[in-house]
């Protein structure tokens, strides 16, 4: 087998891994504002649950989270294909980590912002929505866009669940074709392509979010 | 249950292992990359950075399977074990010299002043002054990184290394029927276990250190 | 009579500084516009004026912090011209030469007081750690902060830290002392303390050249004062007659802006 018929694969895989990570960042995110919300809440009933969901996510290596989802979950009677289990095993990854982040923001935004609301007699649920958690996402942005590509990188660990994405076509490109150092090479360099100008796109941000206001 | 945490223990010594020499070998190798980050000359100042930026950029996992499916000297390979350490030591050590260089950066800029008017020499003003004062701003950085570390040491089962990950994924396999979660549920929990008194430590150390300083 | 702060080295005691024809740029910002001021060995100069006239950068150019642009700095024996590129040993020549003191203090926060100011005399004069910190203790008990010695300098107040900064300065002999709005960022209260040992160093011969907002020392302490507004020196000469009777006009303004405050 040439080692040029398996290049067409792995950009194939890397469409795949793409598809996963914004899955698992769109999804992730989503469910991680919901961790921080429930995080934060003041009722026992929806904060303990959160933080327990949390600390698991961030505790465990993600690659656990992946066997479990596919490998664990059948046992109880919860059978998904391989894409389906890791676009779920990543979400849940993600989410544990960006709510860690957004929460960090959502306590950046200074104290004087929440007095203000409250001079002007605006309700705490109306502070919260329209002056607190607009300021709080958007100071998280850059550590949010680190985690994307995090999330990305992540997504190369697919393949130890059947998922046909980059790493997974280079696994079996080497398998086949014996000439691994070239493979995996290549896939490095692939990955390397999206996720260092997006960590430099993600330090641009940064400089720039930072002279706007606070 | 008992059999399966049996079996996932039976992964520890090697999880303890490659995350201790990992992180030894990043701790030690981050210093000649901060170094090289910080150089007055641009062209070793660029191609340190490049250097950095691709260990981090590309997964970790990529690069443990360069490290052991890709080298090869003659015959001669890196086993499991090597190619493990080598990997998560290489990329902790990108991670470790930009740790490293973020503490130096918050040092403030007079003590490098008052430094130079004492007279006293750029090694000395680096090894007595400047650098024992950017370790104790980077420590808990540092710490959640060794716990990150801790996690990513599961990747070694990937390439062979026996590890809990590996052992909680094997007896999954040879007791389909009958273990279930249960294995992956065990292997979580002693991760969980762990890293819970390594983050306490930190936080006490973090507490002495900013006590005295 | 009290022993004096520093032990005089020899016959050429104290030092004199000469600047001559000093310019400097930050960009296309001209900050210093060819300077020449002449400080006499034993001299206390004080270096007034406005925010922006550069004496901060004048100072700072003595031991070389900032590189001038042009011109030459003479320090005793010593001289250094600009754009001439100086050997480490000849700046480090220079700077054993100089002592400074900061506006910020700038003391080591992991190193304790005692090796605060032992410390740069092992490493610098190569004097064992036992005469290092023996003079440590010698200074620091002159300036009545020997029960600080042990203790890390974020303990100490804001005039403590200071007067230590000095001592450590001092520790290492030298034959000018540089003092950089040493005052500025204490509350006045405690700015007394310092002034009072920048005063004793005046009475025991010491070349000093101060950049300060405190006119009162100026005017009772130094016996040359230099005024500066936009990068030149506007006025010279001895503080009671320029502060009695400023020849300048933006001399008079800045006189009486401050002395109102």
């Amino acid at each position: 087998m040439d080692l040029g018929e398996y290049l067409p694969r792995l950009g194939d895989g890397l469409v795949v891994s793409l598809q996963l990570t914004v899955i698992s960042v769109l999804l992730g995110y989503a469910v991680g504002l919901l961790f921080a919300l429930g995080v934060s809440s003041a009722n026992p009933w929806l904060r303990w649950p959160s933080v327990t969901l949390v600390e698991i996510g961030r505790g465990i290596p993600a690659l656990v989270v992946l066997y479990i989802v596919y490998y664990g979950l059948p046992s109880a009677g919860l059978l998904f294909d391989s894409f389906p289990a890791a676009a779920i095993g990543l979400t849940f990854t993600a989410a544990a980590y960006s709510s860690e982040t957004i929460r960090a923001g959502i306590r950046s935004v200074p104290a004087g912002q929440r007095e203000a609301a409250a001079a002007l007699g605006l309700g705490r649920a109306t502070t919260f929505r329209r002056v607190v958690l607009p300021q709080g996402l958007r100071s998280a942005i850059p550590a949010l866009m680190g985690l994307a590509v995090q999330s990305f990188q992540t997504t190369s660990l697919a393949y130890s669940i059947s998922v046909n994405e980059l790493m997974g076509q280079a696994y079996q490109a080497g398998a086949v074709t014996f000439r691994y150092l070239e493979v995996y090479a290549i896939t490095g360099l692939l990955y390397a392509a999206i996720a260092v100008p997006a960590t430099w796109l993600s330090v641009y941000a940064e400089r720039r979010l930072s002279h706007g206001y606070l | 249950m008992p059999a399966s945490l049996t079996a996932v223990l039976l992964g520890l010594p090697l999880t303890l292992v490659v995350t201790a020499a990992a992180f030894a070998l990043g701790a030690v190798g981050g210093i000649p990359l901060m170094l090289g980050l910080r150089s007055r000359f641009t062209p070793v100042r660029l191609l340190v950075r490049l250097a950095v930026d691709l260990l981090r950029g590309v997964p970790t996992i990529v690069w443990l399977f360069l490290l052991y499916f890709g080298l090869a000297v003659g015959d001669v390979r890196l086993n499991s074990l090597g190619a493990a350490i080598l990997g998560l030591g290489l990329v902790a050590s990108a991670y470790l010299a930009e740790i490293y260089r973020g503490g130096f950066a918050v040092v403030p800029k007079g003590q490098t002043e008052a430094a130079q008017a004492l007279g006293l020499s750029r090694t000395t003003t680096f090894v007595r002054l400047l650098a024992p004062q950017a370790l104790r701003t980077v420590l808990p950085t540092v710490t959640t990184f060794l716990l990150m570390l801790l996690k990513d040491s599961s990747l070694a089962s990937t390439v062979g290394v026996l590890e809990m990950t590996a052992q909680a994924t094997a007896f999954s396999r040879q007791n389909v029927s009958t273990a279930g979660l249960t294995p992956f549920f065990v292997a979580a929990g002693v991760y969980i276990a762990i890293s819970v008194p390594l983050a306490i430590a930190a936080r006490v150390l973090d507490a002495r250190l900013s006590g005295s300083h | 009579m009290t022993a004096s702060l520093f032990t005089p080295a020899g016959e050429a005691a104290t030092a004199g500084v000469t600047i001559a024809n000093l310019a400097k740029s930050f960009g296309s910002h001209l900050v210093l516009d060819d300077i020449s001021v002449t400080v006499r060995p034993g001299s206390v100069t004080a270096l007034i004026g406005p925010s922006g006239s550069g004496k901060s950068t004048l100072l700072r150019c003595v031991n070389l912090l900032e590189t001038p642009d042009a011109g030459t700095i003479t320090v005793g024996a010593q001289t250094v011209h600009a754009g001439r590129r100086i050997a480490d040993r000849d700046l480090l020549a220079l700077r054993r030469q100089v002592g400074m003191v900061f506006q910020s203090f700038n003391l080591f926060p992991n190193l304790s007081v005692l090796r605060n100011v032992a410390l740069p005399q092992q490493k610098v004069l190569g004097r064992s750690r036992e005469e290092a910190e023996e003079r440590a203790l010698a200074l620091l008990d002159r300036v009545g902060l020997r029960d600080k010695a042990q203790q890390h300098p974020q303990r100490c107040s804001g005039g403590q830290q200071q007067r230590i900064a000095i001592v450590r300065a001092l520790a290492l002999d030298p034959r000018a002392m540089l003092f950089d709005e040493p005052t500025s960022a204490l509350d006045p209260e405690v700015g007394v303390e310092v002034l009072a040992v920048m005063r004793e160093l005046a009475r025991d011969g010491m070349t000093m050249i101060v950049v300060t907002h405190e006119m009162q020392f100026a005017r009772d302490v130094s016996d040359h004062l230099v005024v500066m507004a936009d990068g030149r020196i506007i006025e010279e000469g001895h503080p009671a007659t320029i502060m009695a009777e400023p020849a300048q006009e933006r001399t008079r303004r800045f006189l009486s802006a401050v002395l109102e405050r």
